[in-house]
């Protein structure tokens, strides 16, 4: 990877994230927001996080074999374990191991 | 409060934010980056998704542009606890700007869970945060250097970024009033999955959920 390409992603990447932090202290010191934008702050995020989920699956071949076998279990895993735990990272982590597993071991293609 | 004190309440971001930050540095080594672009990137972007998303986006070599969008979509969430936090940080110095810098999903709870003295806020608010910071960039420098050194195979490896969106969603799920949002994305993010261009993808499904929940607002109020 180009070091260009990398140092101008994090740079933009870092930019980004700040804005997204920095926004309410700039706009909303004295007035109230709408609600509209209440609306979309309360209920975009869980869309976003939602769509971001498919999205990270948009290059699994759903009809060549293993048939995403491998990422459905390790849905499966990460959701289960952090409902059964209240344990976000034994989940992340349970369903990482899982999956390296999967597709290193036994779904070889 | 003491400095020991104030570590004590930080230990639970600790345990969380070294085993993820080297998974993090981990991945990034698998993907062939240099060791210390993990330091850098903890040091400037600072968030734990938002740092996951970049690296999948590297290796699918996502434009700057899309990795900007992608950036701000996904953290936008930060905005909404910001409006919570204006209060709080209303008496401060121009150093509030660190903790702003730093207001991550957990350094956020750490500081809403834990009251302390108006007088003592702005030391305890800055502390908390460079050391939430410095244990993220240890465990993701960590990560690295340990992947340049181990032969081991990670492949697999990057579906941490998957299971973390997975256990988000939950959370916000578990936070929202309405049920439909929730609901209406899953359907919208399946079939951008199956039927959209993979590069387009995540851009035209984010719109496209954007454009139903301003459109639809009065029904999604409705019921639960």
């Amino acid at each position: 990877m180009e070091t260009s390409y990398l140092i101008g992603a994090i740079f933009v990447a870092s930019i980004m994230t700040y804005l997204t932090r920095v926004t309410p202290f700039l706009f909303f010191r004295k007035k109230e927001p709408s609600q509209l934008i209440k609306f979309i702050e309360w209920n975009m995020p869980v869309m976003i996080m939602v769509i971001l989920v498919f999205y990270a699956l948009r290059d699994v071949q759903w009809e060549v074999y293993p048939y995403g076998l491998s990422e459905i279990i390790g849905v499966f895993i990460a959701a289960t374990v952090h409902v059964k735990f209240k344990n976000a990272l034994l989940g992340i982590f349970l369903a990482t191991l899982t999956y390296m597993i999967l597709v290193q071991m036994v779904f070889i293609v | 409060m003491s400095f020991f004190s104030i570590f004590k309440m930080t230990i639970p971001v600790l345990m969380g934010y070294i085993p993820l930050g080297m998974a993090f540095g981990l991945l990034l080594s698998g993907l062939l980056i240099p060791w210390y672009y993990a330091f850098f990137m903890s040091v400037f972007i600072f968030a734990g998704a938002g740092q996951f998303l970049a690296l999948g986006m590297f290796a699918t070599q996502a434009t700057i542009l899309e990795i900007g969008i992608a950036t701000y979509l996904l953290n936008l969430r930060h905005t909404f606890y910001g409006l919570s936090m204006i209060s709080a940080l209303k008496e401060f110095s121009w150093k509030k700007h660190y903790v702003i810098f730093g207001l991550t999903d957990e350094t956020f709870a750490l500081l809403k869970t834990n009251e302390v003295d108006e007088k003592e806020r702005e030391r305890i608010y800055l502390i908390i945060t460079a050391l939430n910071q410095s244990y993220w960039i240890i465990g993701s420098v960590l990560g690295a250097l340990l992947g340049n050194i181990l032969p081991f195979n990670y492949k697999g490896i990057e579906f941490s970024l998957t299971a973390l969106f997975v256990v988000l969603s939950i959370d916000l799920y578990n936070k929202s009033k309405q049920r439909k949002p929730f609901l209406i994305s899953i359907v919208i993010g399946f079939i951008g999955m199956l039927a959209l261009p993979s590069d387009k993808m995540l851009i035209l499904s984010l719109s496209f959920a954007a454009i139903v929940l301003i459109l639809f607002k009065r029904a999604l109020e409705d019921g639960n």
